[in-house]
């Protein structure tokens, strides 16, 4: 009869072997327990016996193969017998049952959602703040290290409406009267980073959120003088009355409005590509860039904002992508747009605000804006200084960073407080 | 039924009496526990009563003699070995984690092996690096062994009687400071649960979750702290595996803060083991602060007196670390 | 290096042990030695197509001390055994199918696939189990004993052990408190020359381990291991000093493994020509020569015998590789005995 020789397995955790020398050939009488090839190891070679004495047939492997452990490498034949090896399915490998299910565990179902970065909170402040709704940004912690604890949101007033509030974010703390920075329509306050990199390290900058942006949700109102008021609130609540104002587009006008405001002493005023400034503007940019859904519909709107393209980044849309998905901005600035737009033209007006400032005040235009367009910087009054950049689109602080951080920088000190 | 107050030693005594005279299948082996009455005179007269072959006298064989536990319990009989250290169990741990608590485990459930190994464990004696260490977690680590390490006379008793009669290996530990401690007992034979803890002192303000002596000097801290106004509750773990769980977290839950204090050393030891279940449980949203350990030091235990007293918490510690956390200092 | 080997020799005389068993008791050894052979061989055929999982270690060429020591025990008589114990477990009655299905880590093996190869036991047939660790087997062997004395049952236990346990601590400890509370055990050596790749003349101090017996006060007994006759009869000599109550003895079974100490062995601490030299003096070609020069049974009884076995684990191996995957959830069933339940 016929013996088969298989691939053996030589160690545990093998599930493979790798064929050696051959000690017999093809058509060989062999002997049984006469070696008739080895096997290759880490550790050493390992010869394998002929299973049975006869002739050698249908060698199936040859020095230097690796097969699988189990496989048929080749037959011992009695002799003058008539064999035919059987055809063998793809042979089943160590049965191994479904291990996907594994023994339970202890479950560990905690989920914190406050991702307020640098928080220092206790376990049982974070919950009491989830439970009730409110957000830990907003308390003052007296514990240990600025820790908030449970007790700190006890004296949060119960019953007053702080359900919504504005997402405020110090850049910077430090002495002195800080810059305020206020983004524009459909941004936030990660704008301002690459800019503010650029800052030297003294003075404190405060960066807000505006409603129905970044992290601030938009309440009933969707109106400017609700965001006028929002950005006011936040300033009084960081002690942050007396401050520079740096706005961009929509936040140039808020910063404008603001520096009249009672209560709030603005030291200096910038306003970057500001709207308010005359009625043209580009809505179709508005509506496309809200309406995009990927990253291929969504660029050639975030390319209209700057003249080169490279400036922007490939991480923008991607992450303003990923925002949407998270946050309800997109509702949100569609009933913004919407009030501040009537008719695709802009309704505010900030003229007023900038006829006899009694602070140093710049406004920067790129010429090629093509949001709010360049021509509206006129006739300003002149005490305000006028800065045009060429070659600069809607996004000067993006696109001429160090330009308008230079400019930043003379203006605080113009205003030195 | 009055209690009345024995000792440690002699509450252990009385267990193992109950146990010889109820059921012929329990015997007692262990170094100089016959004539001489065990090393620290905890089975005294019962050689007297009960005869030598039912308290045998072993030769220095730990390894051996443990093994001869193992076979005598995997075969009908209730065997309660005693080693004359916690340290000496060292040279029969083959016999204790290899086979003791794996046979039931490695043969599909068909045998049960109900030995008890007793461990006088802890320093405070003079005994130095090898006579004096706490390695309850080394045991408690492994799965197939109850751990127990009971702080009263009364539980040391009422444990060491439910160690007897149940089925799987069982290990206590007694702290060798308390064998002169006396407490009341209750008369006769009665059985403490393996597994649950003993709340010894209620409070609100912080929870102190203590193993062995360690539970007696968090009392003490705790009885300081009250007259600060800080009210400790504390916890007397007594069950090292299984802990008991529930009522540690529900403990936490309460008080928001906890401090776990043991003499083993205080890295990977049993108050390691008790943080993380509180930070992996519901607890974990009711913490006010971080939870603190106070363990034994990075160090064999040294002889010197000054050396040895440092080399664990005292009462002193509890306070202190008891203090910044109600405090909030920590 | 050499080893051991002592000339085949078919005694003419007809040894003692035959007049205590029956002609059928007889064939029943040979059966299970038979049984013992087949199942080593169908594992390493399992093993070396991938088939199973693990290690394992063979026992071939040391069937007649492990049929041989168990021939005067019954079910009430324990045995310890060791990481090489399949051998030890037929011949004390395991059944064949539920031993293959340990082997494949299987639900319906002896252990339900918890303990494996080297973990096989049948505690129901006084089996306390095959230990992974050397000499782990000694101190329990003589708990068992002292347990038999103490509740009066008469029974023995043994403990089988290799020559690598021979320096263990524990063996030295176990022999010891056998002798000084005169226990009913009988210490088995299978010495078959070496521990893992370790001579036993590199490790030991004594030209034999029966040697040491003197030094903890019972007698050491040395047989040929690979004879039939000679192990049963000694066993009978040991295990009826047992019963009646003079204390352990120390076995010693000169014998070989022609296999690797495991599947991973090369070999290379032995030649070729000692591994044949011992086949030649394979026990169970011995075995089925005296039996049938005695008239014990005929060569066609003999043959039969073979071949029904041959068949028998054709169908253990089946059944066995029907039986069930312990299911994962059950990963720590069996750590502890069900709560509430006392002794």
């Amino acid at each position: 009869m016929a013996h088969e020789i298989v691939m053996p397995r030589v160690d545990m955790d093998l599930a493979t072997g790798r064929m050696g020398a051959w000690r017999a050939a093809e058509g060989a009488h062999v002997v049984k327990g006469e070696t008739l090839f080895e096997i290759e190891t880490d550790k050493a070679a390992m010869e394998v016996d002929a299973p049975a004495s006869g002739v050698l047939r249908f060698v199936a492997a040859s020095e230097g193969d690796v097969l699988p452990v189990g496989s048929c490498i080749g037959w011992v034949v009695a002799e003058g017998e008539d064999f035919v090896p059987p055809v063998t399915s793809p042979r089943a490998a160590l049965a191994t049952p479904d291990s996907s299910a594994r023994a339970d565990v202890e479950e560990n179902d905690a989920v914190y959602a406050d991702a307020a970065v640098g928080l220092r909170a206790t376990p049982a402040a974070r919950r009491a703040a989830r439970e009730r709704g409110l957000r830990l940004a907003d308390v003052k912690g007296s514990g240990p290290k600025g820790r908030i604890q449970a007790r700190d949101l006890e004296q949060c007033a119960v019953g007053e409406p702080r359900m919504l509030s504005v997402n405020r974010e110090w850049l910077r703390r430090g002495e002195g009267a800080p810059i305020v920075f206020i983004h524009g329509l459909c941004a936030d306050l990660n704008g301002w980073r690459p800019l503010f990199r650029l800052l030297p390290e003294t003075r404190p900058a405060l960066a807000i959120d505006l409603p129905g942006h970044g992290l601030s949700p938009l309440g009933e109102e969707a109106s400017f003088d609700a965001l006028v008021d929002a950005a006011r609130s936040v300033m009084i609540e960081e002690g942050a009355t007396s401050a520079h104002l740096v706005g961009h587009s929509l936040g140039g006008a808020v910063a404008a409005v603001l520096s009249q405001a009672p209560g709030v002493k603005a030291l200096s005023l910038m306003l970057i590509a500001p709207a308010g400034l005359g009625e043209e503007t580009n809505p179709a940019f508005f509506d496309g860039f809200l309406q995009a859904d990927d990253e291929a519909a969504l660029t050639p709107w975030l390319n209209l904002l700057v003249t080169d393209p490279a400036s922007l980044g490939s991480a923008l849309a991607p992450a303003t992508l990923r925002q949407r998905t998270e946050l309800p901005l997109v509702a949100a600035q569609r009933r913004l747009t919407k009030a501040l737009l009537a008719n695709g033209r802009q309704t505010i007006d900030i003229r007023d605000c900038l006829a006899a400032p009694r602070m140093p005040v710049k406004v920067v235009f790129g010429l090629e804006d093509r949001i709010t367009p360049a021509h509206h910087a006129e006739n300003l009054s002149g005490l305000v200084a006028l800065h045009r950049f060429a070659k600069i689109g809607h996004m000067p602080h993006l696109e001429a960073r160090r330009e308008m951080a230079r400019l930043i920088v003379e203006l605080a000190g113009a205003g030195a407080a | 039924m009055g209690a009345r107050e024995l000792s440690y030693a002699e509450a252990i005594r009385e267990a193992l009496a109950i146990a010889l005279a109820g059921d012929e299948r329990v015997f007692l082996m262990g170094e100089d526990i016959g004539v001489y009455g065990g090393a620290f005179q905890v089975t005294g007269d019962l050689v007297d009563r009960f005869g030598e072959e039912r308290v045998m006298d072993t030769p220095i064989s730990e390894l051996g003699g443990a093994g001869v536990a193992v076979g005598a319990a995997l075969t009908g009989m209730l065997p309660v070995y005693e080693f004359q250290f916690s340290d000496f169990s060292m040279l029969a741990m083959e016999q204790i984690v290899n086979q003791a608590a794996k046979l039931r485990y490695m043969l599909g459930g068909a045998v049960q092996v109900p030995v008890v190994f007793r461990m006088p464990t802890g320093s405070g004696l003079g005994g130095a690096a090898q006579h004096s260490q706490s390695i309850e977690a080394w045991y408690a680590h492994v799965p197939g062994l109850k751990v127990v390490e009971p702080s009263t006379p009364e539980d040391v008793k009422g444990m060491l009687l439910a160690a007897i009669n149940d089925p799987d290996p069982v290990i206590v530990f007694e702290h060798k400071l308390l064998y002169k401690m006396k407490g009341p007992v209750p008369e006769g034979r009665y059985e403490t649960p393996l597994d649950k803890a003993a709340i010894r002192r209620e409070g609100r303000d912080l929870t102190i979750v203590a193993t062995g002596v360690m539970a007696h000097r968090a009392l003490e801290a705790a009885e300081s702290l009250a007259n600060e106004g800080i009210g400790a509750e504390v916890i007397d773990l007594r069950s090292l595996r299984p802990i008991d769980k529930p009522a540690i977290i529900e403990s936490v839950k309460k008080t928001a803060r906890l401090l776990a204090v043991y003499e083993g050393v205080k890295t990977l030891g049993i108050g390691a083991e008790v943080s993380a279940i509180v930070a992996e449980s519901e607890a974990f949203d009711y913490l006010e602060a971080p939870i603190l350990r106070l363990g034994g030091v990075e160090a064999p235990i040294p002889y010197s007196p000054v050396l040895e007293k440092v080399a664990v918490p005292q009462v002193d510690d509890i306070v202190a670390s008891a203090r910044r956390l109600a405090r909030g200092q920590v | 290096m050499t080893s051991h080997a002592s000339t085949p020799r078919v005694s003419a005389s007809r040894p003692k042990v035959y007049d205590r068993l029956t002609p059928d008791a007889v064939l029943d050894a040979l059966r299970r030695m038979h049984r013992i052979r087949r199942f080593e061989e169908a594992a390493e055929e399992s093993y070396i197509r991938g088939l199973s999982y693990g290690t394992m270690h063979l026992s071939i060429g040391q069937e007649a001390t492990a049929v041989g020591v168990c021939v005067p025990l019954t079910d009430a008589d324990c045995i310890t055994s060791t990481h090489r114990g399949h051998g030890h477990c037929i011949a004390k009655g395991a059944e064949l199918t539920p031993m293959f299905a340990e082997f494949l880590g299987r639900e319906g093996g002896y252990c339900k696939g918890r303990g494996g190869s080297m973990h096989i036991a049948d505690p129901a047939r006084g089996n306390l189990g095959a230990n992974g660790i050397v000499g782990g087997g000694l101190p329990i062997a003589v708990g068992a004993a002292l347990s038999a004395k103490k509740r009066r049952t008469g029974a023995v236990a043994v403990a089988f052990f290799g020559d690598g346990a021979n320096n263990e601590g524990a063996f030295h400890e176990a022999l010891n408190l056998a002798s000084i509370w005169r226990l009913p055990v009988v210490f088995v050596c299978e010495n078959n020359q070496y521990a893992m790749s370790m001579a036993i003349s590199r490790s030991t101090a004594v030209a034999n381990v029966a040697d040491r017996a003197i030094a903890y006060g019972m007698p050491g007994v040395v047989v040929d291991g690979n004879n039939f006759a000679a192990v049963a009869e000694a066993s009978f000599a040991a295990t009826e000093r047992a019963r009646a109550g003079e204390g352990p003895t120390l076995i010693e079974a000169k014998t070989y493994r022609t296999r690797g100490h495991s599947r991973s062995d090369r070999n290379r601490y032995r030649t070729r020509e000692e591994i044949e030299a011992w086949k030649a003096l394979d026990p169970i070609a011995r075995f089925e020569t005296e039996i049938v020069a005695l008239g014990i049974g005929s060569p066609a009884r003999v043959a039969e015998i073979a071949a029904e076995v041959e068949k028998e684990m054709e169908d253990a191996v089946a059944a066995a590789s029907a039986s069930p995957w312990p299911s994962v959830a059950e990963v720590a069933r069996d750590v502890y005995s069900p709560a509430g339940t006392r002794v």
